[in-house]
């Protein structure tokens, strides 16, 4: 199978002339369509800036990465924002609605900048409500809706326009257990149902046993993987919990 | 290093900036324009001949200028909160960098008089040039030949703006000391943080208001076009008032009412941003309506007082010609019959004007004021018309050969009209009975009207307005009885020669009218009881001319002047309060670039949100004005009609200018401090 994201020797430093961040230092990575994948690592370890090297948020020093076919360090501004609008859906920690729109229009708005035909709009996002489980909550402002509600909400807008890859980066930060669990069930679906891809970035071991497959950085490069297999989620937790000792990070980062 | 920094502060925030910088350029180049007039060469061309008007205009300007500035220090010093609220961080870092109060204040101090500095002597170049322009203008409005064309430099002007200013910006610094000095770090450093809470309301109920609103519009533009604008009383505030209410409702309910118009539309909401711009422009009128409000009806106030002055201007030019046929005319009032007709030329000869020598054609006539010897009672109220002025038809006929009329006949027993100029207010008695047929009995004869015999315009020049008059058969006249006649006046009127030197006449003729020719009318005649019994008047054309002139001039220029400084005033209040709100919606341009909203796209969408606030509030001021101005007409019909095509071109050149420089100066701001961060 043709991998949906090939990262090869990506480098990104920040800084110059002798005062040099290495901020990723040498990763490479595949993802093929269909998975569930996880990437891991400490405060400052470079997940956030991976991901904003593949959202192309960010450009990165040197490397390729290749999502669909295309080669995306090579785009420019107009391009970008049309390969960001066609083939990539995001999800932040805090979930970045837009809190004059209502929910039904945050999601829609995805559709009507990319000038999908009005016709269709009311329906495929009905459909995908239906799908994250918050149909009731179509019709309500950012502020009167959980932190849950929104970030499905967030993922509804995300995966609405059927993107190639979908990026989420600490989804479940800023939600307490249950809506965090709520929110993983839905990307689980997601993820079965639609085929959708997911890169996730996370530190919550719990959030990361969602994963099929975890990527562990560490300094700027990669440092393990981890797949699960036919694993148990609770093993698979297990199995996260050690390396995640292993690497270090603040005990703060584990759970 | 303070200055280096104050320099940088300012270039570097350029875009926080602009508008403040725009602001004070327009107000010291407006300011300045006005307060050189003394000095243009234009005023000290009017001067010369009329130096009444010229000392008005100055002194209307000294006066208007010190409500003008206080409207520009409001201004400004809103406008330095405002740009001191954007740089609440920033001067939170300075402290905590153990930068002191005071420091903080020198600092303030430094970039206020930078940016002041540059604004006046931008400022003073533009108004330098503004001036010539105005000089120019005026110069065209005289039909002057202009051929000492020179530029000038008002000193004077340069000081009053320098002055004045200095003062303006000596608030400006005492106000930042104030805020600085009041302000806690954590507040400084927090400022960012704290949101705006948005209410939202039920669309309902904005389409109830919107509604209300247009009604209550509806019937204050009625009440208006009724009783006209002058008629000042309870009602007349009643209206203002209705009028206020229902702007506010308008404002308050609109963005509800466009965003329900709008949700229905989907092709047209479901469109690119349109979405979003709407549920912006709605989700913010909560604090915008009341400065919408405000600033349509400053805008209103500028454009209603830019239209009328420039219209009543136009209607002043056909003024002269109506009241002015002829280059000149002496009225010698002469109640005790002591003055026969041929006299009057001979005193003007014998005081140094020969009218042979200095006129071509001229006409000596008379005119009575007579009372009837039956009143003809009037179609209503029971009025009577007791007295007529009359002349003779030969008289009539020698004053309308001047202008090469044909003469015209009267058969015995009737008698011809010749409409007087004076405004319709004053109801015409005579017109009104000689038109319904009524007989006229003068000198026990009695008269009929006939309506071939009816002459329009002025038979003569006269700085007063002229009645009708009545015109008679020669032979009638000599049948008035000297005991019913209560008026007397002779009238000399007539064109100056072909080829004699007309200002040098001019000249001559205002001379002998002032010294001598008193003395001669005197000696020819002898008064009665001792005491005078002359009455001598003389008005020329170009006297007339100067005159309206002058009052055209007064009008224009002090309505420019307030109906500018009106536009930039509600323009920079507009485009300060879209900044500061670009600065909260940072955040949410950030979320759509991150959904992939082309740059491009994103630009539009915060063009088209200026554009509403900017287009919205200028639209229903225009609306307001044209009522206004229609209702204003009526007033202005008095001396003529507003010309429509002419001030509404000055107005939106106007209008285009200010407001423009404005909005471009919104956009560009706008979209600079959401495109970063």
């Amino acid at each position: 199978m043709e991998p949906i994201l090939t990262v090869s020797h990506l480098q990104k430093y920040y800084g110059g002339r002798g005062n040099v961040t290495r901020a990723i230092d040498d990763i490479s990575l595949e993802v093929l369509p269909g998975e569930f994948v996880g990437i891991m690592g400490a405060s400052g370890s470079g997940k956030t800036t991976l991901l904003n090297c593949v959202s192309t948020i960010d450009s990165p020093t040197a490397g390729q990465i290749v999502i669909d076919g295309r080669e995306i360090t090579r785009l420019n501004g107009k391009q970008l924002s049309r390969f960001r609008r066609e083939r990539l859906g995001f999800i932040f920690q805090d979930c970045n609605l837009l809190d004059t729109l209502t929910a039904f229009e945050n999601i829609a708005l995805a559709l009507t900048i990319r000038r999908t035909p009005v016709g269709k709009i009311e329906g495929r996002v009905r459909e995908t409500a239906r799908l994250l489980e918050i149909e009731d909550c179509l019709n309500k402002y950012p502020y009167q809706m959980s932190g849950g509600q929104c970030q499905r909400t967030a993922a509804a807008r995300a995966i609405i326009t059927n993107p190639a890859l979908i990026l989420a980066d600490e989804p479940t930060g800023a939600l307490d257990s249950k809506s965090a669990r709520l929110l993983l069930d839905r990307f689980e679906a997601l993820n079965r149902e639609r085929e959708a891809t997911i890169l996730m970035v996370t530190h919550d071991a719990f959030t990361a046993s969602y994963c099929h497959r975890i990527l562990f950085i560490k300094d700027g490069r990669q440092f393990t993987e981890l797949v699960r297999g036919n694993k148990s989620r609770k093993d698979f937790f297990g199995e996260i919990i050690e390396v995640v000792t292993l690497l270090g990070g603040d005990s703060g980062d584990v759970l | 290093m303070f200055f280096k920094l104050a320099r940088k502060n300012v270039t570097r925030s350029m875009r926080d900036y602009a508008i403040y910088f725009i602001t004070l350029l327009f107000g010291v180049c407006v300011f300045y324009v006005f307060n050189s007039l003394e000095n243009q060469w234009v005023m000290e061309l009017l001067a010369e001949q009329n130096s009444d008007y010229v000392r008005a205009i100055l002194q209307l300007t000294d006066v208007v200028s010190v409500f003008v500035s206080v409207v520009l220090a409001g201004l400004i010093l809103y406008a330095n909160t405002f740009l001191l609220r954007r740089r609440k961080r920033e001067l939170g870092t300075y402290l905590l960098l153990g930068m002191g109060q005071k420091t903080i204040a020198v600092l303030l101090f430094a970039e206020t008089m930078f940016i002041g500095l540059l604004a006046l002597v931008f400022g003073l170049g533009l108004g330098f040039f503004l001036a010539q322009f105005l000089s120019a203008f005026t110069a065209s409005l005289f039909q002057m030949t202009v051929d000492e064309f020179h530029f000038v430099f008002s000193w004077r002007g340069v000081g009053k703006t320098v002055l004045y200013f200095s003062v303006i910006f000596l608030a400006v610094i005492i106000c930042n000391c104030v805020l600085v000095a009041r302000q806690k770090l954590i507040r400084l450093l927090q400022a960012q943080r704290q949101n705006e809470q948005i209410r939202l309301r039920s669309v309902a109920a904005s389409a109830v208001m919107f509604v209300l609103g247009v009604v209550l519009l509806a019937v204050a533009y009625g009440l208006l076009l009724k009783r006209g604008l002058l008629t000042i009383d309870r009602i007349f505030w009643l209206m203002l008032a209705l009028g206020t209410a229902g702007t506010l409702l308008f404002f308050r309910s609109l963005s509800g009412f466009l965003l329900r118009i709008c949700q229905s539309r989907k092709r047209l909401y479901y469109q690119n941003l349109n979405m979003f711009v709407l549920r912006q422009f709605n989700a913010k009128i909560n604090t915008n309506y009341l400065s919408m409000t405000v600033v349509c009806l400053l805008l209103l106030l500028a454009i209603g007082i830019t239209a009328c002055s420039v219209g009543v201007n136009s209607t002043v030019e056909g003024n002269v010609e109506r009241t002015a046929p002829l280059d000149m005319t002496l009225r010698l009032d002469d109640d005790y019959f002591v003055f026969a007709r041929e006299d009057l030329p001979d005193a003007l000869e014998e005081a140094g004007f020969d009218p042979e020598n200095w006129l071509g054609d001229f006409a000596v006539v008379c005119r009575y004021a007579v009372k009837l010897d039956e009143p003809i009672p009037l179609a209503e109220d029971g009025r009577e018309l007791n007295d007529a002025y009359i002349m003779s038809l030969s008289d009539f006929n020698a004053l309308t050969a001047l202008r090469g009329e044909k003469p015209l006949v009267l058969a015995p027993n009737t008698c011809g009209m010749a409409e007087g100029t004076e405004p319709e207010s004053y109801g015409k008695p005579e017109r009104e009975a000689w038109q319904d047929g009524a007989l006229f009995s003068i000198g026990g004869h009695v008269y009929a009207p006939d309506p071939k015999v009816y002459h329009t315009g002025a038979l003569y020049t006269s700085e007063i307005d002229l009645s009708d008059v009545i015109i008679l058969p020669d032979e009638a006249m000599e049948t008035v009885q000297k005991e019913t006649i209560w008026l007397r006046q002779y009238y000399l009127a007539g064109d100056y020669a072909e080829g004699v030197d007309q200002e040098h006449a001019e000249e001559l003729l205002w001379n002998v009218w002032d010294e001598t020719l008193f003395d001669q009318v005197e000696e020819r005649g002898s008064d009665p009881d001792g005491s005078s019994a002359f009455g001598l008047s003389l008005s020329t054309k170009q006297f007339i001319y100067l005159d309206t002139m002058g009052t055209k001039i007064l009008v224009l220029f002090i309505g420019l002047y307030l109906g500018t400084i009106f536009l930039i005033t509600s323009a920079a209040v507009l485009a300060l309060q879209m900044l500061s709100q670009a600065a909260d919606n940072v955040g949410r341009y950030r979320i759509l670039r991150k959904l992939g909203v082309e740059e491009k796209m994103r630009d539009r969408s915060i063009d088209i949100q200026v554009f509403l606030y900017f287009f919205l509030p200028l639209l229903l001021a225009v609306v307001h004005s044209i009522v206004g101005i229609k209702a204003a007409n009526d007033v202005i019909a008095e001396i003529g009609k507003l010309d429509a095509v002419a001030s509404s071109t000055v107005t939106a050149l106007i209008i285009l200018v200010v407001y423009g420089a404005y909005f471009l100066a919104t956009c560009w701001g706008s979209r600079r401090m959401v495109r970063e961060r």
